[in-house]
């Protein structure tokens, strides 16, 4: 991969710029410390809008007129299936940036956001089929928007599976961070799937360029649950981030400081 | 509220079953996504704190073991 981070070293921030903070989250440790503090604020966060973007989707929004009470199962399946995707770009970009800049935090972010995202894949997936029972009259259709968000899940569990497929470190991030990008061509397919194929499938409910198709009082929760889904992805990836990071280094005079302070205590 | 009362809410229509399995299949997994690393964070601490512990053991032995050798010697 040296031709890589060759090709864009022209771009690489400079030291003595006040490209600093890039420098400064590319440490492992400063990224511990630092996240131990945002996670308490971020996890109530998290739990206060989801509980509210829940309670209002499931008990306060009116029902569909055509689905019923069946479509509140939209407050979880989207913003879980938007996760999914956002998800997977956050690993793609951790992958590309530790392949050109080779900034060790960004590999383990990389690593972290695999069984995250698996998760929310299968959350969508699971939550679409038991949508789909009353909706469509079945569990589960070959169709295109369904077929693709399952390769989706494939290509997560193929990033977590190369991680342990080398015994190099390094080899197993480069490996992983390629099979990511590559991976990428899939999400336009997912994004695409609905218009591009005769599907059962709704088209989108949001769109960045247009109105929702729904009406506000139906809209506003999906809006707070998405946010939600959001902060829980945050508080999800920093988790998995630290463990990474205790685990890769382990070895050093800080994170030994750190287990003898909590051994002690 | 949109239901007239709670057993309308949890029936919601004959739809209950439909919603209230996703709610709890999605909330288990979300739970076992900040659960999990909070308990393997314990464990790897552990993990590098008996690490400390062996190392110093070893050390000690060794450090008893090196004073009581020229001792013996040089008698």
């Amino acid at each position: 991969m040296s031709w890589l981070s060759r090709l864009f070293s022209k771009w690489l921030p400079k030291e003595s710029s006040n490209w600093q903070w890039f420098y400064r989250l590319g440490s492992p440790r400063w990224f511990y410390q630092r996240s131990g503090q945002w996670l308490p604020w971020v996890s109530l966060a998290a739990l206060l809008v989801l509980a509210t973007g829940l309670v209002w989707g499931l008990a306060f929004a009116p029902e569909d007129a055509r689905q019923g009470n069946s479509f509140r199962i939209i407050y979880i399946h989207v913003p879980a299936a938007f996760l999914a995707q956002s998800g997977y770009f956050i690993m793609a970009i951790a992958g590309a940036i530790g392949l050109i800049w080779k900034m060790k935090i960004s590999y383990m972010v990389m690593k972290a956001a695999a069984p995250i995202g698996a998760a929310l894949t299968f959350i969508a997936l699971f939550t679409g089929a038991v949508w789909g029972k009353p909706t469509w009259g079945a569990y589960w259709v070959w169709d295109a928007r369904i077929t693709s968000m399952l390769i989706l899940l494939f290509l997560y569990a193929g990033v977590m599976a190369l991680q342990y497929a080398y015994h190099s470190v390094d080899a197993a991030s480069k490996a992983s961070a390629i099979l990511a990008l590559v991976g990428t061509v899939n999400i336009p397919i997912i994004n695409k799937s609905v218009d591009w194929w005769y599907t059962l499938h709704q088209p989108a409910t949001i769109k960045l360029t247009s109105a929702p198709s729904m009406h506000m009082d139906m809209f506003m929760p999906l809006l707070v649950m998405i946010v939600g889904f959001y902060l829980f992805y945050a508080v999800a990836l920093i988790l998995h981030t630290r463990n990474e990071i205790l685990r890769r280094e382990r070895k050093t005079s800080w994170v030994r400081e750190l287990a003898t302070a909590k051994a002690g205590s | 509220m949109y239901f007239e009362n709670i057993p309308a809410l949890i029936n919601m229509s004959g739809h209950g079953v439909y919603v209230w399995s996703s709610v709890a299949v999605t909330l288990a997994a979300m739970l076992w996504l900040v659960i999990a690393p909070l308990f393997k964070q314990r464990e790897l601490l552990q993990e590098v704190s008996r690490d400390i512990q062996r190392q110093q053991d070893r050390e000690l032995a060794a450090k008893t073991a090196a004073l009581s050798e020229p001792h013996e010697e040089s008698n």
